[in-house]
């Protein structure tokens, strides 16, 4: 197949219907960060901007939100918003506040409820629970620092009182 | 050094456990040009955008809790990396403005028997650069004026996105353009050079973030600079590690050597550049240091 | 007592009309304009919408009518300051801005522009054109006065020395006048939105990216460019143009979250006027929607569809960089019908860019002691039963600064002939 055929095999995947939530809309209206979905009029000034849409079929901030107010949850959730940037470029162009880039983090977080986190974030996240910092120095940087006479990476018990406190440790599976 | 004014350092996580040539060369500039720099004591990371996303109260907290440790210490923060800035900003604006929300991360702080007051700001290693010291005064420690080096500047994007969050700083892609060339080099521009480096998609889809890095060294590479420069570490990886990556992988050799601003500003400020700076670099810097010394 | 006159303030189309339907029943009216001619935005358009008909040919005969009207005053380069009074009885002070140049006297023949040294932005073109520091803003120009811009003015006196007419006055001052009347019509129409806080357009650093009234400016025969529609970083004719619409509109963070109402309306008559003018070009006009409603408009975009080649793109383009040798402009977008981003290189960006009340509305609305909303616009207490009403019995608006509403020129006509009726009735009974 051509790479426009696949392209276009990808779309039409994702916009044949697995199980349509008409209510998931709101559900994401209602998480925090998510507000803006009700106020998109797809006009397509985010899709225009987006560094990751200019390079791959796979993301598009406008469609993200069309499947979201359409009912796609399972596409919405679990593929396409993991590959936003966070770089913000959309919101600060958005004409009518819809900005996706700050909806994207409450789809994740619906996501991440249900137990559907990227490995990476995954990693990163448990290490942050675990030992206060998403990553650690390796014992010869530990070692170099001390030499330099710089200060330690101590770790930090607090964060996972913390994380457990919020739910944030249930999340990931930890306890 | 006189000291004209202190802040809390807040290293985040990367710098510390991978870029220690950022760390140094930080330490050494911002004493010589008036600044002090007081550590902080149990620190933790300040929760990314990755991070964000899945637990919002939580990152509220974990930012919250760093803020707390700078309002015991009666100092603002100066953050290094750009996400750290942007991250605490984010949480310092949101609590100190939402009564409801600061009562409930209070709640949860009360675990690590901390209570967040909203006394301290947040700032970025540029601001404190452009406001406390000021271009003049930064000209006037250049020992070493860079005169005939084109550098392209990498602001990276969460140090000026959403244009709304930093309206009140009123900074632009253009800050690390006037900071250059207060150390007498040329700003060089080159396309695509407001879109992201890609950097947040490492480790979650690694080609993505593979191909926009690519993109923006092959623009660099047009517009025929001699160096790049950037204020957040993970631009730095990006293009530093990323370099080696995209040689194996994509086979494309750029040869860009790639430094942290306060690191130019530090040679620029006839600061010698020591082993294990130099060694953390892994496109070799070495063709500008010997043309600086 | 009731004064049996009228004041329009304004001197648009609406403004023009509103005049005519009083004086033609017997009103004495005053016609109070700022800049040195009656005529308004629509003396700056080319063609019309949806017929293409030339629009000041439909304009001037109706200017010339209002100057030689004996029931109409016509008060040229002059402004409102103060209102005393109410409905039947109100005093007005009119200033008289001084044209250095006396009325009565001037033939119109423009010799002294001619050798004028002063070479200005003219700003009846939008800043596409130049004009003299003495001067006349547009060729139909009603009444036919030179004006004297002393800002610009060097004071050296030449056109003094050539008028053969002796009608410059270096040392005119500027006249008060008292008016009494009974009833005031406002019709202070539109200023197009500079968007210049969308940054991501360009709008001001690129120079072939422009506002459509710029563009008509060009397009119009007796414009600055001879009705040559030019490239403005090198003369070059476009073969490319695209429209950008909603810029500005529908924008809740950057401009004014209204719909201006006539955009798509007039993109649609651009584009057709340039495909016309240039048969090998291509036109692209990218909308979000396309608000062509009301009668003949759907037609007229369809018939700019099929038979005259226009693009149209539903997509509102994210960016537009500029090539820095070229400054041929790309436009990096996402198609979302056929749901792909793509990128299009231009020679030319014309923005169809918001539309608002005059800067100086609030002032104006101040003076009057009426309401205007936060953007400007006259609120009607009773926008339904009585919508060309004020807060104020006596005052009455029509135009575009009432809103957007439709907008276009047959609805502000008819809205002029809506307050000149209203005006009537408290006019001619004799009560309120």
């Amino acid at each position: 197949m051509t790479s426009s055929e696949t392209d276009l095999q990808f779309i039409l995947s994702q916009i044949h219907a697995r199980a349509r939530d008409p209510g998931f809309m709101h559900e994401v209206a209602n998480t925090v960060r998510g507000e803006g979905v009700l106020s998109c009029i797809q006009c397509g000034r985010c899709a225009g901007s987006c560094p990751v849409g200019r390079l791959t079929v796979k993301y598009n901030p406008r469609r993200l939100v069309e499947m979201v107010n359409l009912g796609f949850k399972w596409e919405a959730l679990f593929e396409l918003s993991w590959l936003c940037l966070s770089c913000f470029t959309c919101i600060d162009r958005c004409p009518q506040g819809a900005d996706v880039g700050e909806v994207v983090f409450a789809l994740r977080s619906i996501a991440a409820r249900d137990g559907n986190i990227p490995k990476g974030a995954l990693a990163m996240a448990k290490s942050l629970v675990e030992t206060g910092r998403i990553v650690n120095p390796t014992t010869s940087v530990t070692k170099q620092r001390a030499s330099l006479g710089l200060p330690p990476c101590e770790t930090v018990p607090e964060v996972a009182k913390i994380a457990r406190k919020t739910g944030f440790s249930k999340i990931l599976g930890l306890q | 050094m006189d000291e004209n004014v202190k802040y809390a350092l807040y290293l985040g996580c990367l710098i510390p456990a991978r870029e220690l040539s950022y760390e140094l060369a930080t330490r050494k500039v911002m004493p010589a040009l008036g600044v002090g720099l007081v550590d902080m004591e149990g620190t933790s990371c300040c929760g990314p955008f990755a991070i964000q996303s899945l637990d919002y109260t939580g990152w509220l907290a974990l930012a919250a809790r760093n803020l707390c440790i700078a309002e015991k210490m009666s100092l603002d923060i100066m953050a290094l990396c750009n996400d750290c800035y942007e991250s605490l900003m984010m949480v310092n604006q949101t609590l100190k403005r939402e009564e409801e929300t600061r009562d409930r991360v209070n709640e949860i702080l009360s675990v690590a028997h901390k209570k967040f007051k909203g006394t301290v700001n947040v700032k970025h290693t540029m601001d404190v650069l452009c406001d406390d010291v000021g271009l003049d005064k930064i000209r006037s420690k250049v020992t070493n004026p860079l005169n005939g080096l084109r550098v392209a500047t990498q602001v990276g994007c969460h140090l000026v996105r959403p244009k709304m969050l930093h309206a009140g700083v009123g900074r632009g892609f253009e800050v690390l353009d006037d900071l250059v060339e207060a150390l007498g080099a040329e700003a060089v521009d080159y396309d695509d050079k407001e879109i992201c480096c890609g950097g947040p998609l490492r480790d979650i889809d690694d080609q993505l973030s593979r191909s926009l890095s690519n993109r923006k060294l092959a623009a660099l590479k047009r517009a025929n600079v001699d160096c790049v420069v950037t204020a957040c570490p993970f631009c730095y990886i990006q293009f530093d590690l990323g370099q080696l990556e995209i040689k194996s992988l994509l086979r494309e050799e750029y040869d860009i050597p790639v430094l942290h601003f306060v690191e130019l500003l530090s040679f620029a400020m006839g600061m010698k550049p020591e082993g294990p700076q130099l060694r953390e670099h892994r496109v070799s810097i070495d063709r500008i240091v010997r043309k600086l010394t | 007592m009731m004064n049996k006159s009228a004041l329009v303030i304004g001197g648009g189309i609406a403004g023009i009309q509103a005049s005519l339907d009083l004086a033609n029943r017997g009103v004495k009216t005053y016609l109070v304009e700022k800049s040195p001619s009656i005529g308004g935005r629509m003396a700056q358009l080319d063609k019309t919408f949806p017929t293409m008909d030339c629009s000041i040919c439909i304009l001037a005969p109706k200017m010339i009518e209002c100057f030689r009207h004996r029931n109409i005053d016509l008060l040229t380069y002059s402004e409102v300051k103060e209102v005393q009074g109410s409905a039947g009885d109100f005093t007005v002070k009119v200033v008289k801005k001084p044209r250095y140049v006396q009325a009565d006297k001037c033939v119109g023949c423009g010799t002294c522009a001619d050798h004028c040294p002063v070479e200005v932005p003219n700003e009846f073109d939008s800043g596409m054109g130049v004009r003299k520091a003495i001067y006349l803003p547009f060729p139909q120009a009603v009444p036919r006065v030179y004006t004297v811009d002393k800002d610009h003015c060097l004071d050296c006196g030449l056109c003094k020395s050539v008028c053969t007419a002796k009608a410059v006055d270096l040392e005119q001052e500027p006249a008060e006048l008292e008016l009494h009347v009974g009833g005031i019509v406002v019709a202070t129409g539109f200023d197009v939105y500079e968007p210049l806080r969308i940054t991501s357009y360009g709008y001001g650093k690129y120079k072939n990216v422009i506002t459509s009234l710029q563009l008509e400016r060009m397009l119009s025969a007796s414009g600055p460019s001879g009705g040559r529609i030019m490239r403005p970083s090198d003369g070059r004719i476009p073969r490319t143009v695209a429209f950008l619409q909603c810029v500005g509109s529908r924008d809740q963070r950057f401009g004014y979250p209204y719909c201006s109402s006539i955009c798509c309306k007039y993109a649609v008559k651009d584009a057709v006027l340039i495909r016309e003018h240039r048969p090998d070009s291509e036109v692209y006009i990218f909308y979000i929607d396309l608000r062509v409603f009301g009668k003949g408009f759907q037609e007229f975009a369809n018939r700019a569809k099929k038979e005259f080649g226009v693009k149209f793109i539903r997509s509102s383009p994210g960016e537009i960089r500029e090539d820095p040798e070229t400054r041929d402009l790309t436009l990096w977008y996402e198609d979302t019908l056929t749901r792909t981003v793509k990128s299009l290189k231009v020679d030319l960006v014309v923005l169809s860019t918001a539309l608002m009340p005059r800067s100086d509305s609030a002032e104006l609305a101040k003076i009057l002691g009426i309401d205007t909303d936060r953007f400007g616009f006259l609120i009607p207490p009773d926008s339904v039963g009585h919508p060309v009403d004020t807060q104020i019995a006596g005052i009455v608006g029509c135009g575009y600064c009432l809103g957007p509403r439709t907008g276009d020129i047959p609805d502000s006509v008819m809205q002029a002939s809506a307050a000149a009726a209203r005006l009537s009735e408290i006019l001619m009974s004799g009560s309120l």
